[in-house]
């Protein structure tokens, strides 16, 4: 079928040339802008990175490591923050990950489209997005209270709080990446659908479901507001999940405000010690995760 | 089920070459007044079709004429979906497969299917055979290496992989990962193997040694595959049955099909005049 010459006046190429340079103007500005935007971030970004590493840098000692907190001028360190730290860390993730896991998996792989979980998706993303300082109070009601006085444990449990609902987002999200196709070859053998949940989707959303942990784990290990209601602090050595345990984002609040030039210089070490380790977690398993996909 | 298996094998006769008359050999799945809906809408309307022991059973049609559908009937795996649903009857060897009593699970490993897109699991070509022998059978590990070994020499492709049995089947090209597909059904033991369009995401190459990995297995297999593509009906399947918007327009030995077809709608898909 034939088409004739389109509908309205030849073109004015004098038009087209004014059409054109106006193009390229407004091209220019909008990259400018991004350009703009991408360096004031970065610059930002370094400057904080710069600053931490410069304050923190000039504190750092081995007494940092082998000493707990002491009173100011007694040249202490931070061991018993820096154990804290690791120990709610710890256990609130293996607390977390599982109920995360296994409510991810619902929400993929049983509960669909149903009421039900709906509703479970909705206070899912509610408590993503939740101050944490009420995640604090929330377990200082519910088990500082009861249980008459802050405790390791109680950190531990609001960090755990914390964890559920972003590995339940990361969960749900990389079990629904999973083709269909995948699913129906591993029933078409013959497989029970626990089986095939538990055998082939966990192992093909395996990278990204860690992904999630490790993204929860860098979360919390900086969280300060959910544990100032809970473990509270402790400026004495003490590793006992029911008496207040230290930490180092609360030790960093309590320094940084103080008017001791040493404990601020310590706020500036557990900071960087904070943020390095983070960034350390991250590198590790980004290295281990993409070596193991092209091996 | 090796038992049934080997019986059946005594029985064969010199099938194969000369491609005799397939009307009169026993139906290993006989379809009886199958209708099939996707929650509103019919997908089969009242469909007949007998599936001949260790024969090739081509289905064609054009898209959405209800042949995957059907497929998708013979091993219930529809039951995957609410709302999608079968009346009628599928025997199996008698049996009512489509009956809501019906172990699915034991069923699927006597109906074995191969998808239309490689779909190797994460993990090694090894454990890909191993995972769906493991639902049915506790073989010890030199059984398990026995029955590796079987399937993939089977499923042609013994040669190219018995050194990298443990490394990742994601590693494999696609005509192989259709392959270990085809050989990870195969070690099953199923009675039934349903391809659902096998060879349309792969090479010719690799679509020739999927058709005459076929041709061989149709010695053991009662073999249903579904096609786009009429030449390799016409190559694979001693029985071709014609499909249209749902119905079984027509089913004929593969020579007069695509010679002498009765009805003019066949004749017009396959010369090319719609589809």
């Amino acid at each position: 079928m034939r088409v004739g010459a389109p509908p309205g006046p030849a073109r004015d190429q004098a038009v087209a040339r004014v059409l054109g340079r106006r193009r390229y103007r407004l091209n220019r500005l909008i990259e400018a802008l991004c350009v703009a935007a991408t360096v004031l971030g970065v610059l930002l970004l370094a400057s904080i990175l710069l600053t931490l590493i410069w304050r923190g840098a000039a504190g750092l000692s081995v007494s940092v490591v082998t000493q707990s907190t002491r009173p100011p001028g007694s040249n202490g360190g931070l061991l018993n923050a820096i154990v804290g730290t690791l120990i709610q860390t710890g256990i609130g993730t293996l607390i977390g990950t599982p109920i995360g896991l296994l409510v991810g998996t619902y929400l993929a792989e049983y509960g669909g489209h149903s009421p039900m979980a709906h509703a479970v998706r909705f206070v899912s993303d509610v408590l993503l997005s939740a101050p944490s300082i009420l995640i604090g109070l929330f377990i200082y009601q519910l088990v500082v209270q009861p249980f008459g006085g802050f405790s390791g444990i109680a950190g531990c449990l609001a960090l755990a709080v914390i964890v559920i609902p972003i590995v339940v987002r990361t969960t749900e999200d990389m079990l629904q990446l999973i083709t269909p196709t995948l699913r129906e070859a591993a029933v078409a053998l013959g497989a029970p659908k626990w089986k095939v949940i538990v055998l082939i989707c966990y192992r093909a959303a395996k990278d990204g479901i860690i992904t999630g942990v490790l993204l929860a784990i860098a979360r919390i290990a900086g969280e300060t507001a959910p544990l100032l209601f809970t473990s509270l602090g402790n400026l004495n050595w003490s590793i006992s999940l029911t008496r207040p345990m230290a930490s180092l984002p609360v030790t960093i609040y309590q320094y940084a405000g103080s008017a001791f030039d040493d404990w601020v210089e310590l706020a500036w070490v557990g900071a960087l010690l904070i943020t390095m380790g983070v960034l350390a977690t991250n590198i590790l398993a980004r290295v281990a995760l993409r070596g193991r996909r092209t091996s | 089920m090796s038992e049934t298996m080997s019986q059946a094998h005594d029985q064969q006769t010199n099938w194969g070459v000369s491609r005799p008359d397939t009307e009169n050999t026993v139906a290993r799945i006989a379809v009886r007044g199958l209708d099939f809906y996707y929650g509103n809408n019919q997908a089969l309307k009242h469909v007949d079709l007998d599936f001949p022991d260790r024969k090739v059973t081509g289905v064609i049609g054009p898209s959405g004429c209800g042949k995957s559908t059907l497929l998708r009937v013979l091993n219930r795996m529809y039951d995957l979906y609410p709302g999608q649903r079968a009346t009628g009857e599928v025997l199996l060897d008698g049996e009512n497969i489509i009956a809501p009593d019906v172990d699915v699970n034991a069923l699927r490993a006597r109906i074995g299917m191969v998808f239309q897109r490689p779909t190797p699991f994460p993990m090694t070509v090894y454990e890909n055979i191993a995972f769906g022998v493991k639902l049915h059978e506790r073989l010890s590990k030199a059984e398990m290496d026995d029955r590796v070994e079987w399937s993939l020499t089977r499923g042609a492709l013994w040669g190219e992989v018995k050194d990298r049995l443990h490394a990742s089947a994601m590693e494999l090209s696609g005509g192989q990962q259709q392959r270990l597909c085809i050989a990870r059904t195969i070690a099953v033991r199923p009675e039934v193997i349903l391809l659902d369009e096998p060879t349309s995401a792969l090479d010719p190459i690799s679509t020739l040694k999927i058709e005459e990995l076929i041709d061989e297995l149709k010695n053991d297999f009662t073999i249903a595959i579904v096609t786009h593509n009429m030449q390799q009906a016409a190559r694979c399947a001693d029985r071709v049955a014609f499909f249209y918007l749902g119905e079984m327009i027509e089913v004929a030995p593969a020579v007069q099909m695509f010679t002498a077809p009765r009805e003019r709608r066949t004749q017009e898909y396959i010369t090319g005049r719609f589809g």
